[in-house]
């Protein structure tokens, strides 16, 4: 088959990862590499300890071998997290967090945890927005009909997790509506 | 821009192509390799086939091609100090990721153009967003499904039922066309003009506004580029 079957409806988790490391991200490198030429751009040069900016993929894959420091985004701090958390307590909508900021958390925490400050707290908080969001978009199903919803600020991730059911539910509300409009001319 | 063959040939040593001045890419530019995420992910997502992007995955290829000769030929170099060995390896490794999406860009098209392989060769619109090879596929695809159909079964029915086209009443038609109404979700780029639903709704995405809504209403917007799909 040219698509497995798997595939077919939406993209997959491992697929938002490959998308959401392409994403630049400053490191301290403890490595001197010179200028690339990159099919997406140039990188480098790569001069210790001068800061460098590169993508997310290649600083995970210097990281394991332990040739650099990452530097993590700002976003990624208890003090940030904490205020989105109350935010998405006290506020009916959704606060504004990085539109991948699933995939890239989970693969810093996995590879450059040393690099980050109070992991386990982040950690935590990671998981209280993830449930607070969680909660909300499930609230949203209510909304649904068969015009349009609208989700801003809702993530990569978190789409993803809701698009089998929400496309299906849209789905045969307008196929509803559009039989009974067929039968009203009748 | 510095092709890694010609310069390999100067040097005594082999190097990785330097980024040349001359092809530096501004960054409010999108890379290649972002146009096609963009548009492997809006194909992935939309129930059409959309046009095709045959000069980006054009100059993509030729882009690999020229990544990889420069490996192998570094490949063969002994002495490559331990910088030069990672430096390689991370060449390869976006080679492989690139390649990557490529596939998967090109066989999803190809899984869709299977599924309405039927639909292609008798609607001439869908037809000038496919590729020539694509065209030809499709096709084949038909006229092989059809004459599989008729040996096995068709033939011995009657004439009346013997058919792949038919349009009964309460019934969907025999031939799979793609359902514009499946909702997507989708992401404006920029500012949009307002889409009309019914009488009374009608919405102005500004950019960054993420939403969901049947397929047919943003098809417009999503082959201008105002949108894409996520």
């Amino acid at each position: 088959m040219s698509l497995p079957y798997s595939l077919r409806t939406s993209i997959t988790p491992p697929e938002l990862e490959l998308i959401a490391t392409q994403q630049l991200i400053e490191i301290i490198p403890l490595i001197a590499i010179e200028k690339t030429a990159f099919i997406s751009g140039a990188f480098g040069p790569l001069q210790p300890p001068r800061k460098a900016k590169i993508p997310l993929w290649m600083a995970i894959n210097l990281k394991l071998r332990k040739k650099c420091h990452i530097v993590a985004p700002e976003w990624l701090s208890v003090e940030f997290l904490q205020s989105r958390l109350d935010e998405e307590i006290n506020e009916p909508g959704f606060s504004k967090l990085p539109f991948r900021y699933a995939e890239i958390s989970k693969v810093l925490l996995d590879v450059a945890s040393d690099d980050i400050q109070n992991t386990d707290k982040i950690r935590s908080l990671l998981k209280d927005l993830r449930e607070a969001r969680q909660a909300k978009s499930r609230e949203g199903l209510d909304q649904i009909n068969r015009g349009e919803l609208s989700v801003s600020n809702l993530c990569s991730m978190e789409i993803n997790e809701i698009r089998p059911f929400f496309v299906h539910a849209m789905g045969i509300l307008t196929h509803l509506h559009r039989e009974a409009s067929t039968e009203d001319q009748l | 821009m510095a092709s890694a063959s010609a310069s390999a040939h100067t040097s005594t040593r082999a190097r990785l192509p330097s980024a040349a001045p001359d092809i530096y890419i501004p960054e409010d530019e999108e890379s290649l390799v972002s146009q096609l995420t963009k548009h492997w992910l809006n194909e992935r997502h939309a129930p059409d086939i959309l046009p095709a992007q045959e000069e980006l995955l054009a100059s993509l290829l030729d882009y690999i091609r020229r990544q990889s000769d420069a490996v192998q030929l570094l490949r063969g170099q002994p002495s490559a100090s331990e910088e030069e060995h990672i430096r390689i390896m991370l060449v390869q490794m976006e080679v492989e990721r690139v390649k990557f999406i490529v596939r998967s860009y090109v066989r999803t098209r190809l899984y869709k153009i299977e599924k309405f392989a039927r639909f292609i060769m008798g609607d001439a619109t869908i037809q000038t967003r496919l590729t020539t090879a694509e065209r030809t596929h499709a096709q084949k695809h038909a006229e092989l499904t059809d004459a599989h159909f008729y040996n096995s079964v068709l033939q011995s029915l009657p004439e009346t039922q013997s058919h792949l086209d038919d349009t009964p009443i309460f019934m969907p038609p025999m031939i799979t066309k793609p359902d514009e109404s499946r909702p997507v979700f989708v992401h404006a780029l920029r500012d949009c003009p307002p889409i009309r639903f019914h009488e009374d709704l009608t919405l102005e995405m500004k950019r960054g506004h993420i939403s969901l809504m049947p397929y047919s209403f943003i098809e417009q917007l999503l082959l201008r580029g105002d949108v894409e799909l996520i």
